[in-house]
């Protein structure tokens, strides 16, 4: 490990001059965002175990009911393969492999953050069928609550992804924009890693 | 291993080690993602299910952070994404730990009768 690394993520490395200093301070400011966020999603993993009990579910839908396990193993082999092709658009940034590679690996992101979000959308509208709508109880509460505010993550996270296609079409791939390629990679990576305790926590513990 | 230290990166060689870190954690994810699923369906005890699923969970997130974010305790990182990480964990596991046990502990208390289905006949022995 003899490159030296200024900020989370993959870095674009001192070939890049101007743009990978100017990325330490901004990635940092924005990592200080994104622990503010895990202090949020922290707390909403906190009252969703609270309320996982039969208090809790006020006499209405429990997990087994609700809960497709295919559907969240789906959902997850989404967002993780979505993850890691981010890898395909920070090695491209790093090594200057060129714009189209660039956008074929955004699309790549994109497409599979929309796979995530299609069939969490379709849980969401079938649990409101079942009666778990977030009235419900106070369990159902913070699930919808925990759940779908990861779910505007991803969404935000696929129109930042589509923002940053219309800026590399129209402005090409300068220092502004390697930058906000460096934070979208860490936002969309922390999403992951968010995921990851939705699937175990919000969904396998409590059908265990 | 034995390279001199010049400070100059051989591309070719920097990436393919990238690679090969990305490669790593998503291997890594996809067992314990796997292995937290067949903890599920398995026949175990519902204490063990629940056991093997965090640490799964547990171990995935230090993947996560090691191989996609890029953080690690290694000499060469940046100090403050570091402390930053270790306070924000810090700050969580007093929130989030301890709204969990107080309200654990208050349910505990005071629904103790209705969780077990049962009304409490003994009367207190002192």
């Amino acid at each position: 490990m003899s490159e030296n690394r200024l900020y989370p993520g993959l870095n674009l490395g001192a070939t890049h001059g101007e743009a990978h200093e100017q990325a330490e301070t901004t990635v940092f400011g924005f990592w200080v965002f994104l622990m503010s966020d895990l202090i949020i999603f922290g707390i909403l993993f906190a009252s969703y175990a609270s309320y996982l009990d039969p208090m809790g579910m006020a006499g209405g839908p429990g997990p087994s009911d609700l809960f497709d396990i295919r559907s969240v193993a789906i959902q997850t082999a989404f967002l993780l393969i979505g993850g890691i092709a981010y890898a395909g658009v920070s090695l491209t940034l790093k090594y200057m492999q060129g714009r189209g590679k660039l956008i074929a690996w955004l699309i790549v992101c994109a497409l599979l953050g929309a796979g995530f979000l299609f069939f969490e959308v379709k849980d969401f509208i079938s649990a409101a069928g079942k009666g778990g709508t977030p009235q419900a109880s106070g369990w159902l509460s913070s699930y919808w609550m925990l759940v779908g505010l990861h779910g505007l993550h991803v969404l935000s996270g696929i129109l930042w992804i589509l923002a940053m296609i219309v800026q590399i079409a129209t402005r090409g791939v300068d220092d502004v924009v390697k930058v906000r390629l460096s934070m979208l990679g860490v936002f969309w990576h922390f999403l992951d890693l968010i995921w990851v305790g939705i699937f175990s926590f919000v969904f396998l513990v409590p059908l265990a | 291993m034995t390279k001199p230290n010049t400070g100059v990166l051989d591309p070719q060689e920097s990436a393919s080690s990238e690679i090969r870190s990305y490669a790593t954690g998503f291997v890594v994810s996809l067992l314990l993602t796997v292995g937290a699923f067949a903890a599920l369906l398995s026949d175990l005890p519902t204490a063990w299910k629940i056991g093997l699923i965090c640490a799964a969970a547990l171990l995935q997130i230090i993947a996560h952070l090691r191989n996609f974010l890029h953080l690690s305790l290694a000499k060469g990182q940046s100090e403050e994404d570091l402390l930053l990480v270790l306070f924000s964990v810090c700050l969580l596991a007093i929130m989030a730990g301890g709204t969990w046990y107080i309200m654990s502990d208050l349910s505990g208390r005071m629904h103790e009768t209705s969780s077990s289905g049962a009304p409490v006949d003994q009367a207190p022995t002192r």
